[in-house]
């Protein structure tokens, strides 16, 4: 299978696409098996084995999603179980937000210029939010800082391709330590 | 000149036969490149370290089997580290993934005599995303009220005692995504926090690691490479590292090549016109 995959590089070719079907339906299979169990262990056994009657409520809010697959008479069903799961989902994300990544990375950014980490991180903030002021006519000042911003977001992307390059590869020695070491045994493990 | 215009032009398919070429010698004739370890991972390995037998860590897998070379060589090496210390471990999955690669990678240490249920347990996936990860760190037993072979949780040596996750010593999160959802989640619950991330999101994440809501930062397989060498216990990772670093020299040269030919192209009038060929 990643010889298969690999062919792709090559050329596009029955191999390559055998591969991907066998790929997408072994990962279909594989989360249909996760999701019975999920139903097996978290409604059924609790509603049926142990008289947890209250499971009865997310059950049916999770059947309501099926509605509009039995008609577009009931396609108002999904509406209510989208509400309730947008609605807790948004209530636990946003009030942590504000807390973990608003309120604590301004409060680490409010650092002591005393040495010269804190002073390219200090700077280096200031520099890229003023790149992002586009609601007044910018002065020679902050066109000048907010280049400087310009360059620390060209830097970022710079070092952030970087590591995504580095990530890439380690995926294809993964594939080659496969190849070379489980299976020909060419790579000593 | 013209040798350098020509490289730069050279079939993409001859990169590719080249990169599984530079990546193969290494691993199969090593060449022994030193490997420095890095703040990140020697904080890490030294909070890790600082464990005592009994304690209970989470293992949080929340990668998908495509990203795992990257990131499960972080897996492998914690896991070796911490139950040769005689830390416990509960596994649980924030990716439907999470549960076969547990399976997996506890296989060789229930060979070695590790028991399921006291040293460690794999409580399965929850499907839900964040909100599920906020309801376990609540309430685990509520969450879980068996694990991913139906035992029941309540009665499980493993977990007497642990009711939310700041009953944990430690939380692990492995993950292909970004380290934002278990900052949200549990950094709310003081409990120290260490991420094994896949090398592209990691930059992302560093920003935490400054703000201390990370306790520490596991940068892929040169972070596996680098936790192995802090345990002398070379493994799949430290293998790899000389494959990963000629893999680098030759995509650099080649950047400096397609650059120079591009160059050498528009001094010539030729770039952008289609007569590259």
């Amino acid at each position: 299978m990643t010889i298969g995959a690999f062919s792709y590089l090559f050329k596009e070719n029955v191999m390559y696409r055998t591969i991907e079907h066998i790929y997408v339906g072994a990962a279909a299979g594989y989360v249909i098996s996760v999701g019975y169990q999920n139903l097996l262990t978290k409604a059924w056994r609790p509603l049926v084995n142990e008289g947890h009657w209250l499971v009865i409520i997310p059950v049916l809010l999770g059947l309501m999603l099926f509605g509009p697959y039995f008609g577009s008479k009931l396609s108002w069903t999904r509406r209510y179980p989208l509400s309730f799961i947008i609605g807790v989902g948004a209530g636990i994300t946003i009030r942590s937000a504000v807390i973990e990544q608003l309120t604590k990375q301004l409060a680490s950014t409010a650092l002591p210029l005393r040495t010269v980490d804190n002073i390219f991180i200090v700077a280096g903030v200031l520099a890229t939010l003023s790149y992002f002021f586009f609601t007044f006519k910018p002065t020679r000042t902050l066109t000048g800082v907010s280049e400087v911003g310009k360059w620390v977001i060209m830097i970022t992307f710079g070092a952030a391709f970087g590591n995504a390059i580095m990530g890439r590869v380690s995926l294809v020695i993964g594939r080659v330590s496969f190849l070379f070491g489980e299976w020909i045994h060419l790579i000593k493990q | 000149m013209e040798l350098i215009r020509k490289l730069g032009e050279v079939d993409p398919r001859w990169l590719y036969v080249l990169l599984v070429l530079v990546v193969l010698i290494p691993m199969v004739s090593p060449i022994g490149l030193p490997i420095n370890v890095s703040a990140y991972t020697s904080n890490a390995f030294a909070l890790l370290d600082s464990l005592k037998p009994g304690d209970t860590v989470v293992f949080d897998f929340g990668y998908y089997v495509d990203g795992a070379p990257d990131v499960e060589p972080i897996a492998v090496a914690l896991f070796d580290h911490l139950f040769s210390k005689g830390v416990r471990i509960v596994c649980v999955s924030y990716k439907n993934h999470g549960p076969m690669i547990v399976d997996k990678l506890t296989e060789p240490h229930v060979k070695a005599g590790k028991e399921y249920g006291v040293d460690f347990v794999n409580l399965g996936f929850l499907a839900g995303g964040e909100t599920a990860l906020a309801a376990w760190a609540a309430d685990i037993k509520k969450a879980y009220p068996t694990d991913w072979k139906g035992n029941n949780t309540s009665t499980m040596p493993i977990l007497q005692g642990i009711n939310t996750v700041a009953d944990f010593d430690m939380f692990v999160f492995y993950t292909d995504d970004s380290a934002e959802v278990w900052v949200r989640q549990i950094s709310q619950y003081k409990v120290p926090i260490i991420g094994g991330l896949i090398t592209v999101t990691a930059p992302q994440a560093e920003p935490f690691l400054q703000s201390k809501q990370l306790a520490g930062l596991l940068v892929g397989l040169r972070g596996a490479a680098e936790y192995e060498k802090l345990m002398n216990k070379p493994g799949t990772a430290s293998a790899g590292m000389d494959a990963q670093s000629m893999a680098h020299l030759m995509l650099i040269a080649f950047i400096l090549f397609g650059n120079a030919s591009y160059f050498i192209k528009r001094s010539k009038g030729l770039a952008g016109k289609g007569a590259a060929k």
